[in-house]
């Protein structure tokens, strides 16, 4: 399908299927178009061509069939003058379920009575993410749920979504390439407003961050490093493996005159530049039917 | 009940300004007893006659019209404030995610204006009966606060429409175009302001007659809004 605003194309001919209860992370640069494939998806946006399709319905066309699906924006969608507890009193009214369990689940309990205009943007995320879960659902459309979280909440709500995933298919738009692989087994990467991608995480090479170290001393004794162009050089799975060496090299007294990314492969990703295992993703731009 | 409860709770100074000009209005309205203009006594019909036997003062009461419908107005315009600021937070957005299409949403605010709007012309009429009750002069001039809610739901109806549709349409995510519809509203009461001068019998039906086609217009309004309108234009 494709889709946009006021005319204006922002997606072109995007086919894609998701059959299995999965995570599949729908994962692309800011302005990709990750936004506007939701919110057709989630039957906001009519599709300029195409469909849309669930259990056979068409999501733009049946109100019963949007029913079946829940969709997280990243605005956080709270009536901000309530408290947490009204809040998400005033969607249950609307589409079911039970507050107290949504709060149990997001462990909301020492928030419900705050005015979510008194939490931080990251309480009010958690109170946003707590008013989709209020129904169970077949279909989970989370745009970016995770900004503004801190470390173990992020973790807290990924588990989440992974248990979730086993029965559930679970749509999730990051632009965050470790954090899709922290938590999606299937990718669809798009670029934009084009699907570039559509296949497994898995077939992802990304240990290609490489971090150039500028020492005093010769470090090739303490970790994996190659001299390469004045720097040691490393690849990593991660920036957080590369801050792990990082303190590993302080903790040995080792003196870091300079520290420098040399090669970003969510950089590379996004820009088209990264190939992967299974030889699909290269310079060139894919259909929307690859994988 | 929801949204009107929480317009309420997201601006009071509407609410306290629309309560003054009721009070002002009541006033003007009990006025006509002193004029001997009582319902009791000479009905519906002969209040415009009463202009023509008693002068123009004698049309004073009818200024309460005017008057209770602007106030009707600023009782319910929190609800388009609020319309805004669900738009823009992203509440609207979600509210179509659950299914819900751009007519539901119109209809659900519309219908917490009105509810807001029928709350204090009721309160009006509920006043007057009370206080003709308590000054012995029975239901004097009942059909002022009745009139008076009657105009003020239609002429909320049409304004709420009508901000809620430019709203929908505005680009900027500033303001809700809320003095546009106040002037709409401002405009659409003022020729109840001259009827009772103007018109020297039947000023009752004449204003009716002009409730009646603010409501009429108000419908249309809604329908085609909530049919041009597409879904994407209460994105945030």
């Amino acid at each position: 399908m494709s889709a946009g605003y006021e005319g204006k194309q922002v997606l072109h001919e995007i086919t894609f299927e998701a059959r299995e209860s999965a995570i599949y992370v729908v994962l692309g640069p800011n302005g990709a178009g990750k936004t506007t494939l939701f919110r057709t998806i989630a039957g906001i946006l009519e599709p300029y061509s195409g469909r849309v399709l669930f259990d056979g319905n068409d999501l733009n066309r049946s109100k019963e069939a949007r029913k079946k699906i829940n969709y997280l924006s990243h605005y956080n969608a709270l009536p901000e003058e309530m408290t947490v507890r009204h809040a998400l009193d005033f969607y249950a009214k609307i589409e079911g379920g039970k507050t107290e369990d949504a709060i149990s689940l997001l462990g909301l309990e020492e928030l419900k009575d705050k005015k979510v205009s008194d939490l931080s943007q990251g309480q009010k995320k958690r109170v946003s993410i707590a008013k989709v879960f209020l129904q169970e659902r077949d279909l989970y459309l989370l745009d970016e749920a995770t900004s503004n979280l801190d470390p173990g909440v992020s973790k807290e709500i990924r588990d989440i979504l992974l248990k979730l995933s086993r029965e559930r298919i679970v749509l999730y738009s990051s632009h965050n390439l470790y954090e899709a692989r922290d938590v999606g087994t299937n990718l669809l990467l798009v670029r934009n407003g084009a699907l570039a991608y559509n296949g497994k995480i898995s077939d992802l090479r990304s240990k290609e961050y490489r971090v150039g170290f500028r020492t005093a001393t010769d470090i090739s004794k303490i970790v994996d490093a190659k001299p390469e162009g004045g720097y040691y050089v490393m690849s990593f799975a991660s920036p957080e493996d590369a801050g792990l060496t990082l303190k590993k090299l302080v903790d040995n007294g080792v003196i870091i005159t300079e520290m420098r990314e040399l090669d970003n492969p969510l950089q590379n990703l996004f820009e088209g530049r990264l190939s992967l295992s299974a030889g699909v993703l290269d310079d060139r731009e894919t259909d929307g039917n690859v994988g | 009940m929801t949204i009107a409860r929480r317009s309420l709770s997201l601006a009071k100074t509407y609410p306290v300004i629309a309560v003054v000009l009721t009070l002002v209005g009541l006033g003007l309205g009990a006025s006509g007893t002193s004029h001997g203009i009582s319902l009791g006594t000479i009905g519906a019909k002969n209040i415009g006659n009463a202009t023509n036997s008693g002068g123009a003062s004698t049309g004073i009461p009818f200024l309460a019209v005017p008057l209770q419908a602007l106030a009707a107005m600023l009782f319910a315009t929190p609800v388009v404030l609020l319309f805004v600021y669900d738009k823009n937070n992203g509440v609207l957005e979600y509210l179509l995610s659950l299914g819900m299409s751009q007519r539901d949403i119109y209809r659900q605010y519309l219908k917490a204006a009105l509810i807001l709007a029928g709350a204090i012309g009721v309160l009006d009429v509920i006043v007057d009966i009370v206080s003709g009750i308590i000054s012995g002069t029975g239901s004097v001039l009942f059909q002022i606060p009745l009139l008076a809610l009657i105009l003020g739901l239609s002429v909320v109806s049409l304004v709420t429409v009508v901000m809620m549709s430019f709203s929908s349409l505005q680009k900027q995510r500033v303001g809700s175009n809320q003095p546009l519809g106040m002037s709409v509203g401002a405009f659409l009461v003022l020729p109840t302001y001259l009827i009772p001068f103007v018109v020297s019998s039947n000023a009752f039906l004449v204003d009716l007659l002009w409730a009646g086609i603010i409501l009429a217009v108000s419908l249309v309004m809604f329908v085609a809004s909530s049919r041009m309108i597409s879904r994407e234009k209460l994105l945030p």
